[in-house]
């Protein structure tokens, strides 16, 4: 809005003052319960996490300062590295693999094919699902008498594994969990990139005879790069704080044999089975570090714009 | 690879057809089985190798299930929370939202950049000093612990924002030189201008609220106050081994996410489309 609105607004001198005032007022009501509930329940405790790191406490006792003690004993704690180890796996497994299985399904999808908008509601549906439902089906489908394994059976001849219950499997099974549940989710965004990729570039690859293997890997794949940062940044926050799932397939566990342990599963021990506030406020911090640290990686990698 | 009829071949539109057909089967079965599951008598559910049609169809473990559990108040627990988290949502979203995209006003880009930086913190990471904060605010066991913290999304804030600067200015303009507030300004001229994102931002905070596990994991140890996936989780960790009465819960919970994803599947999407975030 124009100086002239404003000054039409007001007649006294310095009332253009009193109208900015009035202005920022407003604008601070208008804000005031996001910022405070924001301050409260995001912002405040990650800022606590820190402070909290730094204390012996088990929520009974009286806290005490113990300085970077809880650092020097969760690194010397083999749990601790398992459960990094888990998490890291984890999401270099799964964040490929659901950003390719996604950006393929995408560029298929974006096609002139018939029966589009059923393959896409198919294809997202799992992604509104609960974490808790979509857990329960998949340990039903993971049990050793389950539908994977007369699967496996009837088709290839192999007795399949107890996959939820053997170590060598259980991180597996969560893993073909969560790229089911979220590969979906993450072609719609990649469908929304794509329908921002100008048409006139394909005509003229076509045109200087590119084939369609062509056309996808050198204009659709570099154009999609601000998808493709987006997706790729989401999905390492996702997989490296992945928590529901090893809670639930493993009965909060992390079991069998620490196979499902993650770093956010070891938070929440911690807390509720160990009494360890500072440990687990020290694995938090471990947690940000780690994510804050992936992200400015993916950022120099990924995140520069696009030049045409 | 957008290109016409013409130049796709026939090969390479069956060969793309049957990739997501198979894809989409990968999709559906899980459902699908869990249906067929909840249906049948347990001794069939254990059959090996498995089979896809219940015989006799037993709709009564429905019925059975929700005598079983209380479902009824797990359903009653998780509506209570996710309808105050979609009203405080719509509300306080876009009055911020609002403030920020029309209201020039001092400290305006430190409180953007410190809501988009909020974007950047997902709930577990923080889970364990907002249980600490919980706590000490006296909210474990109670439904305001399940809503406060879901309240106001930065998310939230950010769409709104975007949907108030696609606003014209014209539109504001007059009432501004009439003398009317902001709020009223807000309300009876802005607000119903951005009707569809706000109807956007209900639903995905409809179903954030509706299928969080973590949040009521950490406030509700009182049984009265489980919602719906806390409930169906206790639920297994106490009848492992009954997997039709399992399904019957799952299904039960996932319906009116369905029904509802059936009916406005088009928002979901544009939700996706414009924050990229659910």
């Amino acid at each position: 809005m124009g100086t002239a609105v404003m000054l039409k607004n007001t007649e006294k001198r310095g009332g253009m003052e009193h109208w900015r005032r009035q202005e920022t007022a407003a604008a601070y009501m208008f804000s005031l319960p996001t910022i405070i509930l924001l301050l409260v329940f995001s912002l405040g405790p990650a800022a606590y996490a820190f402070f909290l790191s730094g204390v012996s406490w088990n929520l009974l006792n009286h806290m005490h300062w113990v300085g970077l003690s809880n650092y020097g004993a969760i690194l010397h704690m083999p749990l601790f590295w398992t459960s990094v180890k888990n998490s890291v796996i984890f999401a270099a497994v799964v964040m490929p693999v659901q950003t390719v299985i996604a950006m393929i399904i995408a560029v298929i999808m974006n096609q002139n094919l018939p029966a589009r908008p059923i393959y896409r509601l198919i294809f997202f549906f799992p992604s509104i699902s609960s974490s808790a439902v979509t857990s329960l089906m998949f340990m039903w489908i993971f049990n050793k008498l389950g539908l994977l394994n007369g699967f496996l059976t009837a088709v290839a001849g192999i007795s399949g594994p107890n996959w939820i219950g053997n170590p060598r499997f259980a991180l597996s099974a969560i893993m073909i969990l969560n790229i089911w549940s979220t590969a979906g989710y993450f072609m719609v965004v990649f469908l929304a990139g794509l329908q921002a990729i100008p048409r006139a570039l394909y005509e003229a690859a076509a045109i200087d005879g590119a084939s369609a293997l062509q056309r996808f890997w050198n204009v659709t794949v570099p154009l999609l790069r601000p998808s493709t940062f987006f997706i790729v940044v989401m999905g390492l926050i996702g997989t490296l704080q992945m928590f529901d799932q090893s809670f639930i397939i493993s009965g909060g566990t992390g079991g069998p044999l620490n196979s499902t342990m993650t770093i956010a599963l070891l938070i929440y021990q911690e807390i509720f089975s160990y009494g360890q506030v500072g440990y687990g406020a020290a694995a938090t911090v471990f947690l940000f570090v780690l994510v804050l640290g992936l992200t400015i990686l993916t950022n120099r990698w990924l995140g520069k714009p696009i030049e045409y | 690879m957008v290109g016409s009829n013409s130049t796709l071949s026939r090969v390479s539109r069956g060969l793309y057809l049957l990739i997501l057909t198979a894809g989409a089967l990968v999709m559906v079965i899980p459902f699908f089985w869990s249906l067929s599951t909840s249906l049948k008598p347990l001794s069939e559910a254990l059959v090996f190798p498995p089979r896809w049609i219940p015989h006799p169809f037993l709709w009564k473990n429905y019925v059975l299930t929700w005598k079983t559990v209380p479902m009824g108040q797990w359903f009653v627990n998780s509506a209570i929370v996710a309808v105050v988290v979609v009203i405080g949502n719509v509300v306080l979203d876009s009055m911020a939202g609002y403030a920020l995209a029309r209201i020039r006003f001092r400290g305006r880009s430190l409180v953007f950049f410190g809501i988009i930086s909020m974007l950047m913190i997902p709930f577990q990471s923080i889970m364990l000093p907002v249980y600490i904060i919980l706590r000490a605010l006296g909210l474990i066991n109670s439904y305001a612990g399940m809503i406060l913290p879901q309240l106001v999304s930065a998310m939230g804030v950010f769409l709104m924002r975007q949907a108030f600067l696609n606003v014209p200015h014209e539109v504001e303009e007059s009432a501004i030189i009439d003398g009317a507030s902001r709020w009223r300004i807000f309300a009876q001229i802005s607000l119903p201008m951005v009707q569809p994102s706000l109807f956007t931002l209900a639903l995905m905070m409809f179903m954030g609220a509706w299928n969080n596990f973590l949040l009521p994991l950490l406030v509700a140890n009182n049984q009265n106050f489980w919602t719906l996936p806390l409930g169906v989780v206790m639920f297994q960790q106490q009848y492992y081994t009954n997997w039709p009465y399992l399904m019957a819960a799952a299904v039960m919970a996932t319906i009116p996410i369905a029904v509802l994803f059936l009916v406005f599947q088009r928002w979901f999407i544009q939700g996706i489309s414009t924050t990229g975030l659910k």
